[in-house]
């Protein structure tokens, strides 16, 4: 597999010799390292090394239509921000952001009908 | 009635959407230069008409929703009392009388992890004798139609009595 660091591109193999060594091959160049046991174990997948994401939907506190949004898809927002209109039982609701946040992904568009508890925004 | 007066507001509803006052305060303005309707509609506000918003008591989203339609029966009620005029209700928020509009409702609430706010704001065009063309066919005041001056400050006092006692029945 090919790794980058700062611009330059190494060429790196992992060989498992099942002789309680690993070799690091970085562009045809070898490194032994001996296992042991006890600390690979506690060497985590590299799915779990992923930063750990909390995230935290925006839901349709009713059915209606969305007649306005004012939030962009990365926007960094606070706490009580405005993020849309959701116009229902012919009243107009303000959607406000319940906590620091920053928008991950905006789900609906302008006058898009909404069912309760439809996703609306995911939130970093 | 508790009641704070403003000579020209953008609208009486996003003032009261700042979130200052307390449930039941009346914002009335002379003058709104962004009134509006549901969706964005522009609500025509000149001096003489009557623009006023009512903070709300915390309530469910129902209750809220009912008392949309009961503001447009408060202000039908009165304005037949008052002035002796046959006005329609246009479920589930104007008031027509001889098929034009008189009347505006535009209730918004402020929903974070619950309702934050409710305000229910009115607009009725009592003093306006002239309307531009674009709305000279379908808006009407109640002065036009009673030939009578109206006092805005005694009948905003008769329809937010009248919501209170509604506001009870309900909830």
């Amino acid at each position: 597999m090919k790794i980058r660091i700062k611009n330059k591109e190494y060429e790196v193999e992992i060989i498992d010799n099942n002789q309680g060594k690993i070799i690091i091959k970085v562009d045809n160049k070898e490194f032994e390292f001996s296992l042991e046991e006890n600390k690979l174990k506690n060497i985590l997948p590299i799915s779990s090394v992923k930063k750990q994401e909390s995230v935290k939907e925006i839901k349709a506190p009713l059915t209606g239509t969305i007649s306005d949004i004012f939030i962009k898809e990365g926007e960094e927002i606070k706490q009580g921000k405005k993020l849309l209109i959701l116009s229902a039982m012919k009243m107009e609701n303000e959607i406000l952001c319940t906590h620091d946040s920053k928008i991950k992904k905006i789900l609906i568009e302008k006058n898009q009908k909404v069912k309760e508890g439809d996703p609306l925004i995911i939130l970093f | 009635m508790n009641y704070i007066e403003f000579e020209k507001t953008d609208s009486t509803n996003n003032e009261a959407k700042k979130g200052k006052y307390k449930p039941w305060t009346v914002l009335v303005a002379k003058e709104q230069t962004q009134g509006r309707g549901k969706l964005g509609e522009k609500w025509f506000s000149p001096n003489g008409g009557l623009y006023f918003s009512i903070i709300l008591p915390k309530t469910n989203i129902n209750d809220l929703q009912t008392m949309t339609i009961l503001a447009a029966f408060c202000v039908a009620k009165i304005i037949k009392q008052e002035y002796d005029l046959e006005p329609l209700i246009k479920i589930p928020n104007d008031v027509l009388i001889n098929n034009k509009k008189v009347c505006g409702i535009l209730t918004e609430n402020i929903i974070d992890k619950e309702i934050k706010l409710s305000v229910i704001g009115i607009g009725l065009n009592t003093n306006i004798n002239k309307f531009n063309k674009e709305l000279k066919n379908i808006a009407t005041s109640i002065s036009i139609e009673s030939n009578k001056k109206i006092n805005n400050k005694k009948i905003m006092e008769k329809i937010v009595l009248e919501l209170k006692e509604q506001f009870k029945l309900i909830t």
